[in-house]
C-alpha cells in the first residue's frame, strides 16, 4: 500500500502517521522523546511501518516539531514545516468551519485562529513555559500521580482550590501550602487545571478573539480537566480530535501530499535500509572560527557526517554541502 | 588621545556624532567589535540582574574595551534627547553603573545629555569635554555642529532602506550588497539597540530577508509622519523611542504595501511591556507578532514562529488574490 508519512519531533513527544491516498488515518504512534530523538525517529519509523499489514511503500515525507530538521536529515522529507502551519492544516481537514484552534504540548502553547480555512493570526507562549505539558509533568509527579490519570480524578473534585498560574515556581509554592493546608488532592488538581487554563487564556490567548467552533488538540488534550476548565472559561464547547495527539504529524504527512500532488516529483524519502541499516550519532562541538563560539551540531550516520547546524555563519554547514556536491 | 566608544546602546542613533565630534578634536576614535556571544556572556555576568539584554551587552563591551589601553571611555549620561521626552531611566544611571561594577574601568567621559527644558547641560558639558582634551569653546561648537551634521547625513542613508547598523557602515565608507528584493513586505519594530544588533537579535533582520522579505524599519519612513501620528495617541508617550515606534505602528498599520508588523522586545524592558502591548492594540488591519528575546533564547524557537508568520502572510495572500476573478 502507498502511504505519506508525517512526523512531528517535539520536546516531550515524537509522534508518526501513516495517511493513505484518500487522507485516512491508517497508523498512528506516540512515543516520548526522551532526551533522544534519534532513537525515537528510528523506533517510531519501525512500529509505524509495522502497524500496517503487508509492505509499507511510502509516497511522501512530511517532517514537522522542534527536531523536524533532524528529522529531514534521517528520513530525507519533502516538506519541512512550522508546527503552527502543520497543526492548522491538520485541525482543519477534520473540522473545515473550526475558528480557534488550542494547542497544547510539552513546551510550547499556541492559539491559532483561522478564518475561512486559513490561518489569520495565531501566537505562542513567550520564554515562559509556565501553562504548558511540562509544567503539568512536573506538578503531576510532585504529586506521585501517573500524568495519564490526572484529568480523571481531577475531574472528581467537588470544589477546585484557586492555585496562581502565573508561574511554575509560584504554583508549586502554592500547591505545597494548599497540601499542607488538607485540602483533598482531587480539588489540588482541578485547581492546576484551572490555574494552567488561566495562565493559557492571560498568556497566549491574551487579546486573541477566541470564536467557537474551538478544536483542542496537543498532548495535554488527552487531559480531560483541562477540556472541562476551557469550556467553563470559555463558555462554549471544546472539540478535541480523536487524534488529538498526533495533529502535528497529520498536518506534516498532508502538506507532503499536497507538496507531492502540486510538483509531481517523486519522493526524496531516504527508505528503510537508509534509516535501519546505519547508525545515527550527533555530536557538538563549540566552533574556535570566530568570538561567537558557536555550538555546531553534527550528525553522522557510520561516522559520515550528513548534516552540520547551528553555525551562524553557515560555513560548516556550506562546506558539507561542497563535500557531498 | 585614545577614547573608547562601546558597541551597543544609543551607538546605534549616535555613533556618527560622537566620532566625528572627537575625530574633530584630534582624538583617536576605538570601538569595542561587534556583539558576540563573548560580549554576552561577559555582560550577564557583569552587570546587575535587573537590567534589560541590551544593558547587559553594553557591558560586554565596555569589558571588551578595558582591555584597550584607553585614555578615557565615552559614557553618556543620557536623560533626554529632545523636549519633552525621555530616554530610559537606566541610560541615566549608566556611568554609575559601570564605575559601580565594572573592575578596572578607564576614566569615563560622562556628559550629561538633558535636553527635556533647554540644552544647559550638556552645553556646559562639552566645554568641560573640550577643556579635558585641551580645546577652545569655539572649536568644540564647530566640531559639534560639524558632527550634528554627519549624524544627519548617516540617518539620511538609512532612510533608503537599510536598518542603523548598515548605514554606519555605509558612512564610515564600507560597500554593501543591497538585500534582495522579496515577495513579502514586514513592517519591524522595536528599540534601535535591540533590532540593530544583530548579534543580540540573532540576526533577527537577516533571517527575515532570507525568508524572502522587505523589512521596513523606522528610519526608512518620513519623520515628520512619525510624529504626527505618534501625536494622534490619546496621550504623549512618555519616551523618546516609544513614541516614534508607536508613530511607525499607525502608519505601517495604514499603509497597504506592508503584509504584517513584527515587534522585537527584551525581556525585561519596562518601556516595551506597555509600548509592545499598545503597538498589538494599534495594529487593527493585519497580522501582528510580539518576539521577546532573551540571553538564553533558543535560535529555534525564533525561526518557527518567523516561519509561521510568513506561511501565514502568504496564505492569506494567495486567498485574497483567488478572489479576484482571472480575467480582471
Amino acid at each position: 500500500m502507498y502511504y505519506y508519512l508525517g512526523v512531528d519531533i517535539g520536546s516531550v513527544s515524537s509522534n508518526f502517521v501513516l495517511l493513505d491516498s484518500r487522507r485516512r488515518l491508517s497508523a498512528k504512534v506516540y512515543l516520548r522523546t526522551q532526551g533522544n530523538p534519534v532513537q525515537a525517529i528510528k523506533e517510531g519509523f519501525a512500529q509505524v511501518c509495522a502497524a500496517v499489514p503487508g509492505p509499507v511503500k511510502i509516497k511522501g515525507v512530511g517532517t514537522t516539531g522542534s527536531g523536524r530538521h533532524l528529522a529531514d536529515i534521517m528520513l530525507g522529507a519533502d516538506v519541512v514545516k512550522n508546527e503552527i502551519t502543520a497543526h492548522a492544516v491538520a485541525a482543519c481537514s477534520l473540522i473545515p468551519e473550526v475558528r480557534t484552534i488550542i494547542e497544547i504540548g510539552g513546551q510550547d502553547s499556541k492559539i491559532i485562529l483561522m478564518r475561512d480555512g486559513i490561518v489569520n493570526d495565531f501566537a505562542m507562549n513567550t520564554v515562559c513555559a509556565a501553562g504548558t505539558g511540562s509544567f503539568l509533568d512536573q506538578q503531576a509527579s510532585r504529586l506521585s500521580i501517573n500524568i495519564e490519570d490526572f484529568g480523571v480524578r481531577a475531574l472528581k473534585s467537588n470544589k477546585a482550590v484557586r492555585i496562581a498560574g502565573r508561574c511554575g515556581v509560584f504554583a508549586e509554592s502554592d500547591m505545597i501550602h494548599k497540601q499542607q493546608m488538607g485540602y483533598p488532592v482531587e480539588d489540588i488538581m482541578m485547581g492546576l487545571c484551572e490555574a494552567l487554563v488561566r495562565n493559557y487564556l492571560n498568556n497566549v490567548g491574551k487579546g486573541k478573539k477566541i470564536e467557537a467552533p474551538v478544536v483542542f488538540q496537543g498532548g495535554v488534550a488527552a487531559n480531560i480537566g483541562i477540556k472541562e476548565a476551557f469550556e467553563k472559561v470559555l463558555g462554549t464547547a471544546v472539540q478535541i480530535p480523536p487524534h488529538h495527539e498526533v495533529m502535528g504529524a497529520i498536518g506534516a504527512a498532508i502538506l507532503a501530499e499536497e507538496m507531492m500532488a502540486s510538483n509531481g516529483q517523486l519522493t526524496t524519502f531516504n527508505g528503510e535500509t537508509y534509516i535501519n541499516g546505519g547508525e545515527f550519532t550527533s555530536r557538538s562541538h563549540e566552533c574556535s572560527g570566530c568570538p561567537n563560539l558557536c555550538e555546531v551540531v553534527c550528525i553522522k550516520r557510520d561516522n559520515q557526517a550528513i548534516a552540520y547546524w547551528g553555525d551562524r555563519c553557515k560555513k560548516w554547514e556550506t562546506s558539507l554541502a561542497a563535500r557531498l556536491a | 588621545m585614545r577614547i573608547g566608544i562601546p558597541y551597543g546602546l544609543f551607538y546605534f542613533y549616535y555613533y556618527p556624532l560622537w566620532k566625528t565630534f572627537f575625530s574633530d578634536l584630534g582624538a583617536e576614535v576605538i570601538t569595542s567589535s561587534p556583539t558576540c556571544r563573548l560580549t554576552v556572556d561577559a555582560g550577564s555576568a557583569l552587570a546587575v540582574d535587573e537590567a534589560c539584554l541590551p544593558v547587559k551587552v553594553y557591558y560586554g563591551h565596555v569589558r571588551e574595551l578595558c582591555s584597550q589601553d584607553l585614555d578615557y571611555l565615552f559614557a553618556p549620561r543620557l536623560v533626554s534627547v529632545e523636549p519633552r521626552s525621555y530616554i530610559c531611566p537606566k541610560f541615566m544611571g549608566i556611568p554609575d553603573m559601570l564605575r559601580a561594577q565594572v573592575p578596572g574601568l578607564p576614566q569615563l567621559i560622562d556628559i550629561t545629555v538633558d535636553l527635556s527644558r533647554s540644552d544647559r547641560y550638556l552645553q556646559q558639558d562639552l566645554i568641560k569635554v573640550g577643556r579635558m582634551l585641551g580645546y577652545k569653546k569655539s572649536a568644540i561648537q564647530e566640531a559639534f555642529q560639524h558632527a550634528l551634521e554627519e549624524n544627519r547625513r548617516c540617518i539620511q542613508i538609512a532612510s533608503q532602506g537599510w536598518s542603523m547598523a548598515e548605514a554606519i557602515k555605509i558612512w564610515d565608507g564600507n560597500l554593501l550588497e543591497p538585500p534582495e528584493a522579496g515577495d513579502l513586505s514586514i513592517g519591524l519594530l522595536g528599540h534601535g539597540y535591540s533590532l540593530y544588533d544583530e548579534g543580540l537579535s540573532m540576526g533577527l533582520i537577516s533571517k527575515i530577508r532570507q525568508l524572502g522579505c522587505k523589512v521596513h524599519l523606522l528610519e526608512s519612513l518620513d519623520a515628520e509622519r512619525i510624529e504626527m501620528e505618534a501625536a494622534t495617541m490619546p496621550k504623549r508617550v512618555f519616551w523618546t523611542l516609544g513614541r516614534k515606534i508607536m508613530g511607525g505602528v499607525i502608519n505601517m498599520n495604514k499603509r497597504e504595501e506592508i503584509d504584517g508588523i513584527i515587534y522585537l522586545a527584551c525581556f525585561g524592558c519596562g518601556p516595551d511591556s506597555m509600548i509592545g502591548e499598545m503597538a498589538e492594540r494599534y495594529t487593527t488591519g493585519k497580522p501582528f507578532m510580539l518576539l521577546t528575546i532573551d540571553e538564553h533564547s533558543g535560535e529555534a524557537g525564533m525561526m518557527t514562529r518567523l516561519e509561521a508568520f510568513c506561511d501565514m502572510l502568504r496564505r492569506r495572500r494567495r486567498v485574497d488574490e483567488s478572489q479576484f476573478p482571472a480575467y480582471g
